[in-house]
C-alpha cells in the first residue's frame, strides 16, 4: 500500500515528539531525575509510532517496555505528563505515583506494564476476545521485543489468536538483543516472524528503521483485523543504540559490542532517514521540520514542568491499606 | 581472613563449587554477561555449558534444569529478580516441593534457585517483592538467605552441596556489604540459626537487610534496651531452638521479615513460639512485616516496607 502526504506528515510529526521523549528520559535519568530505571529507545523509536499512531482510542495497546512504553503511548493520543509524573513518584501520577514505572490508562485501553516480559500476551488474547464479542471492528496491538517471545505464553497466545480469528496484531520490535543475549544465538531462525508459520497466521516484515515501511506493513494487518479476518504477525527489524538499561555495561554475550557496530547502527538513524524522505518528498520543508521540532521541544518542557511542580506522593499506609480492594 | 563483599563471597561460592563438583553448573538469562556481579567472569572458567543462558523463557529454564536435576546433575538457577520465579510457580514450587515425598522418597532433586530480591531500588511490586515465605509454604523445600558475606559464601556451599532443592535469594540491598571471610573451605549449614549480637532485653529476629536494620537499632538503643539479635538464616529448616533458649533470658521477642504480614514467616514464627515457649513470654510477640498491599515504589517504599524506625517502635512497644 501507498501512504497519503496526511499519513506521512502524521507518522513524521510523531517520530520527532518520540525522539525527543526518549532523550528527555534518558537525560532525567542521568539527572537522577526519574524513580528506578530506564530502557532507553534511541535507534528504535520508530515501529512503536508506526504501529500506533493510526489506532483509535478504543483500540487496545499493550506498549513495548523499551523507551518505557512512551513512544506508543504519545503516538496513540495519551497524555505523557500523567505518566512522567508517575516515573518521578509524583501524586498526579497516573498511578498516584505508587508504580514506578508502571502506568495505566484504562480508558485508553492501555491497561497496564509489568515487570514481567511476556505478561502481554495472555492478556491480549482476552481483550481480542472482547472485542471479537463486541463486533465494532477494534483491535489489539500486542508491541514487545525479540526476546519476549522466548516466553511459552507467546506460543499459547499466538495458537489461541488463531484459532479464535482474533483482531490481534502480534507487533514484534526485535532490536535483536534481550540484556546481553543476540537473537542470533537466542532464537534459531533469522525471523522471529517464522514462529507465525506454524499457526499459518500471515505474517510481514519491514525495515524498523524506516517509520514509512513499518506503516506500510502495519496498517494492512490493522485492517485486516477490523475486517474480522484474524491476527497477523508484524516483525520490525530494528536496532538497539545504548546498554539496555542505563547504567548497565552494553555487551553481546560477555563481550563489548563494538565501535564498529555502533557506527554501522547509527548510520540508520530513524528520524535522519525520515527526514530525508519527507523532505524530498515535499511533504515538509525545513522550516516546518524545525517548527515540530519546537512544538515538541514546548510539549515536553511542559509535561516536566507539570511533574516537576507535583507534589511527592507520600500517602499515609493507613490510606494505601484502604486502596488494596475496591469498596 | 579477606574483606569481601555480599555479591563477591556468592561468585566465590561459584567458582569453588563448580571447580570442586563438575556436575553443578549455572542457568539463568544473561549471567555470562553478568546482569549482577556474581557471575562476571565465570563463563571464562566455566564455558558456555556450565555457565548457561537461556531465551527469556523461565518455565522452560527452570524445567531444564529440574530434568538435569533428575539426571544426577546439580543446577543453579538464577531468576535474576525474585518475582520472575513465579512466571514457571507449578514447576519450582509444587512440583519440585512434592517430587520426593509424592514419588516413595525415591530421588531428591538437588537444584538451587536464586535471585535479587528485596526493597530499596524503589522499582514496586514485581521488581522488590520477597519470595521466601511463598516457598517456606511449600513443604519439601528448604529456604534460607544469607545476611552477611560469610554467611552468603558459606550457605551457597551448603545449598550447593544439599541432595533437596533449595531457595536462597539475596537481598539486592546489601548486595555490596563488606565483611571478613576464611581463606578455607567452610560451609555455613542449612537449619541452623546465628545470634549476632547478645542482649538481655529482648530479642529481635531479622534476616538479611533487614538483619542489618535491627543491628543499627540494637546498637542505637545500647545503654537503654539491651537488644538480642539473632539471624534466622534460614527459614526452612527453622532453628527454633535459639531462639527458645534466647527468649529464656529476655522473655520478648520481635520478628522483623521483609514479607507481607499474613501467612509469612514472622507469623509461622508468632504461633511456633505462642505453641513451644508460651510460658517464656512476658508479652505477646510483636511483628515488623510489610503490610498487606502489593509493595508500592516510588517514595512510599521507604516508609512502608520495615525499616530501623518501625523496628525500634516495635522493640519500644515490646519492652513497655
Ligand atoms: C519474566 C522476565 N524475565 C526476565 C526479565 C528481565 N528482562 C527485562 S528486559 C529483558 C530483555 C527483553 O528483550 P526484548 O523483549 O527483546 O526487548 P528489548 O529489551 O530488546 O527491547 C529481560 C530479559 C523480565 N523483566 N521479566
Ligand atoms: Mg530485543
Amino acid at each position: 500500500m501507498s501512504l497519503s502526504k496526511e499519513q506521512k506528515a502524521a507518522l513524521y510529526r510523531n517520530l520527532v515528539r518520540a525522539d525527543q521523549y526518549n532523550r528527555m528520559m534518558y537525560r532525567r535519568m542521568m539527572q537522577g531525575k526519574l524513580i528506578g530505571f530506564y530502557h532507553p529507545a534511541e535507534g528504535a523509536i520508530a515501529p512503536g509510532v508506526a504501529a500506533c499512531t493510526f489506532l483509535n482510542q478504543d483500540d487496545n495497546l499493550s506498549p513495548h517496555h523499551r523507551g518505557h512504553g512512551i513512544i506508543h503511548m504519545m503516538s496513540k493520543g495519551i497524555d505523557i505528563k500523567y505518566y512522567l509524573a508517575e516515573h518521578t513518584g509524583k501524586d498526579t501520577g497516573c498511578c498516584q505515583g505508587r508504580s514506578a514505572f508502571h502506568f495505566s490508562f484504562p480508558e485508553h485501553k492501555v491497561y497496564m506494564m509489568s515487570g514481567f516480559i511476556g505478561y502481554n500476551f495472555a492478556p491480549a488474547v482476552g481483550w481480542g476476545l472482547a472485542a471479537k464479542r463486541r463486533g465494532q471492528g477494534q483491535v489489539v496491538m500486542n508491541c514487545s521485543g525479540d526476546g519476549s517471545y522466548g516466553q511459552g505464553r507467546a506460543h499459547e497466545a499466538m495458537l489461541m489468536a488463531q484459532n479464535w480469528k482474533l483482531p490481534i496484531i502480534f507487533f514484534c520490535e526485535n532490536n535483536g538483543m534481550s540484556i546481553f543475549s543476540t537473537a542470533g544465538e537466542m532464537h534459531p531462525t533469522p525471523d522471529i516472524a517464522s514462529m507465525a508459520l506454524a499457526y499459518d497466521m500471515p505474517s510481514v516484515i519491514c525495515d524498523g528503521q524506516d517509520v514509512f515501511d513499518v506503516a506500510e506493513a502495519v496498517l494492512p494487518a490493522i485492517e485486516r483485523a477490523r475486517r474480522g479476518e484474524g491476527p497477523t504477525f508484524v516483525e520490525a527489524k530494528t536496532l538497539r543504540f545504548n546498554e539496555h538499561d542505563i547504567g548497565t555495561p552494553d555487551l553481546a554475550g560477555w563481550e563489548e559490542r563494538g565501535e564498529q557496530e555502533h557506527q554501522e547502527m547509527r548510520k540508520r538513524e530513524p528520524v535522519a532517514l525520515a527526514t530525508e524522505r519527507v523532505l524530498a518528498e515535499g511533504v515538509f520543508t525545513q522550516e516546518q521540520i524545525d517548527g515540530l521540532n519546537e512544538e515538541a521541544e514546548k510539549e515536553i518542557a511542559a509535561v516536566e514542568e507539570f511533574a516537576d511542580n507535583s507534589d511527592i506522593a507520600r500517602p499515609p499506609e493507613s490510606e494505601l491499606l484502604a486502596d488494596v480492594f475496591a469498596p | 581472613m579477606r574483606t569481601i563483599t555480599l555479591i563477591d563471597a556468592i561468585k566465590e561460592a561459584y567458582q569453588e563449587e563448580l571447580r570442586r563438583d563438575d556436575s553443578v553448573f549455572l542457568v539463568g538469562q544473561d549471567l555470562r554477561g553478568a546482569i549482577f556481579p556474581h557471575t562476571k567472569g565465570l563463563v571464562e572458567e566455566f564455558g558456555t555449558e556450565r555457565i548457561l543462558d537461556t531465551p527469556i523463557a523461565e518455565s522452560g529454564m527452570y524445567g531444564a534444569a529440574f530434568g538435569a536435576a533428575q539426571e544426577g546433575m546439580r543446577p543453579v538457577v538464577d531468576f535474576m529478580f525474585g518475582g520472575f520465579s513465579y512466571v514457571t510457580f507449578s514447576e519450582c514450587s509444587v512440583t519440585t516441593g512434592q517430587y520426593y515425598f509424592l514419588h516413595g522418597s525415591q530421588q531428591s532433586l538437588p537444584i538451587v534457585i536464586t535471585a535479587g530480591v528485596g526493597t530499596g531500588q524503589r522499582l514496586a511490586n514485581d521488581h522488590a517483592m520477597s519470595i521466601h515465605g511463598t516457598f517456606a509454604h511449600h513443604p519439601g523445600i528448604k529456604v534460607a538467605m544469607p545476611s552477611t558475606p560469610y554467611d552468603a559464601k558459606g550457605m551457597f556451599k551448603a545449598a550447593i552441596r544439599d541432595d533437596n532443592p533449595v531457595v536462597i535469594p539475596w537481598h539486592m540491598g546489601i548486595m555490596m556489604l563488606k565483611g571478613e571471610i576464611p581463606d578455607e573451605d567452610y560451609v555455613v549449614p542449612l537449619g541452623v540459626a546465628d545470634v549476632k549480637r547478645e542482649g538481655d532485653d529482648v530479642t529481635v529476629l531479622a534476616n538479611s537487610m533487614q538483619l542489618q536494620h535491627a543491628l543499627k537499632v540494637a546498637e542505637k538503643l545500647e545503654g537503654e534496651i539491651s537488644v538480642e539479635v539473632i539471624d534466622p538464616r534460614s527459614f526452612v529448616p527453622f532453628d527454633i531452638d535459639t531462639v527458645l533458649q534466647s527468649l529464656e533470658k529476655t522473655n520478648r521477642l520481635v520478628v522483623v521479615d521483609e514479607d507481607w504480614e499474613s501467612g509469612g514467616f514472622a507469623a509461622t514464627v508468632s504461633a511456633r513460639i505462642m505453641e513451644q515457649g508460651f510460658d517464656l513470654l512476658d508479652a505477646p510477640v510483636t511483628r515488623v512485616t510489610l503490610p498487606n498491599m502489593p509493595v508500592p515504589g516510588g517514595y512510599m517504599e521507604e516508609y512502608v516496607a520495615p525499616n530501623p524506625e518501625k523496628i525500634e517502635a516495635a522493640i519500644r512497644a515490646v519492652c513497655a
